[in-house]
């Protein structure tokens, strides 16, 4: 998958760069309520509950201010990925034990017909391991540069 | 009884697709450390399906993501073939193990 492709998983609506949320818990809410205020999600509760499963088995916040909370869901059609940052980082358990400040929350129906699921988070995880990315990600001040930035064009 | 066995086929292929994308995103670099609660719970799943079920669900699983599949609108979902409607009626008693003729999966009905 190029990079390219994967900025089609991004929407405006799901562009949420000051997070007010100070807990994990409120963080993951914040993130899901923007796919219910985008109608993306049919049932807010289904989600939660199954990203804090997941989030049972282990954190996915990746270290280095990073978390992608993911899984798959009957709630939603398409995968659509939602994307959120808090400048002042909220203590999410990461791996590395470090507030995290970039969220990439990924949400699938069980099965995609494209099986793009794992690519896509394959993608954002190459993506995100490179700090040039991340520092740019932390500037970004609209939708279309973090878009650029995705693409690898700024 | 058999209803009982079925429903712990449903919650251990459940477990085991859980288990499959565990595996795939730890590849990515994730790190699932409740995995090993996971493979616990599996295995105490397992112990309870009687073993000639859980043997002809094992065969299936090699074949199949989904082994055991519902039935709607006597349609297999697994691989979408109509059924014979004398099978709905075998099947519901909940007195033996019903597989589609088609593609071989074990067959559990909803209504």
């Amino acid at each position: 998958m190029e990079r390219a492709e994967l900025a089609l998983f991004f929407r405006e609506g799901l562009f949420l760069p000051d997070m007010k949320a100070r807990t994990k818990e409120e963080a993951l809410e914040e993130l899901v309520d923007l796919f219910v205020r985008e109608h993306l999600v049919r049932n807010r509760g289904i989600v939660l509950e199954m990203l804090h499963k997941r989030e049972a088995l282990g954190s996915t916040g990746i270290g280095k201010g990073v978390a992608i909370p993911h899984g798959r869901t009957l709630a939603a059609p398409d995968i659509v990925i939602a994307f959120g940052r808090s400048r002042q980082g909220i203590e999410y358990d990461a791996m590395d034990g470090k507030p995290v400040h970039l969220f990439f929350l990924v949400l699938a129906p069980p099965q995609d017909q494209s099986n793009k699921y794992l690519p896509v988070l394959g993608k954002l995880v190459e993506m995100l391991s490179e700090d040039e990315n991340c520092q740019k990600l932390m500037q970004v001040e609209s939708f279309q540069e973090f878009i650029d930035v995705v693409v690898g064009e700024k | 009884m058999l209803r009982n066995q079925l429903e712990m086929l449903v919650a251990l292929q459940d477990l085991d697709c859980m288990l499959r994308e565990v595996e795939d995103v730890k590849a990515l670099g994730f790190e699932v450390p409740g995995k090993v609660d996971l493979e616990k719970a599996r295995e105490e799943l397992a112990r309870q399906i009687s073993p000639p079920l859980l043997s002809t669900y094992e065969r299936l699983r090699a074949r199949y993501k989904r082994a055991i599949v519902p039935v709607k609108d006597n349609k297999c979902l697994g691989c979408f073939m109509r059924l014979p409607t004398s099978l709905g009626a075998r099947g519901r008693k909940d007195e033996e193990v019903i597989t589609c003729e088609g593609c071989g999966r074990i067959l559990y009905w909803l209504d």
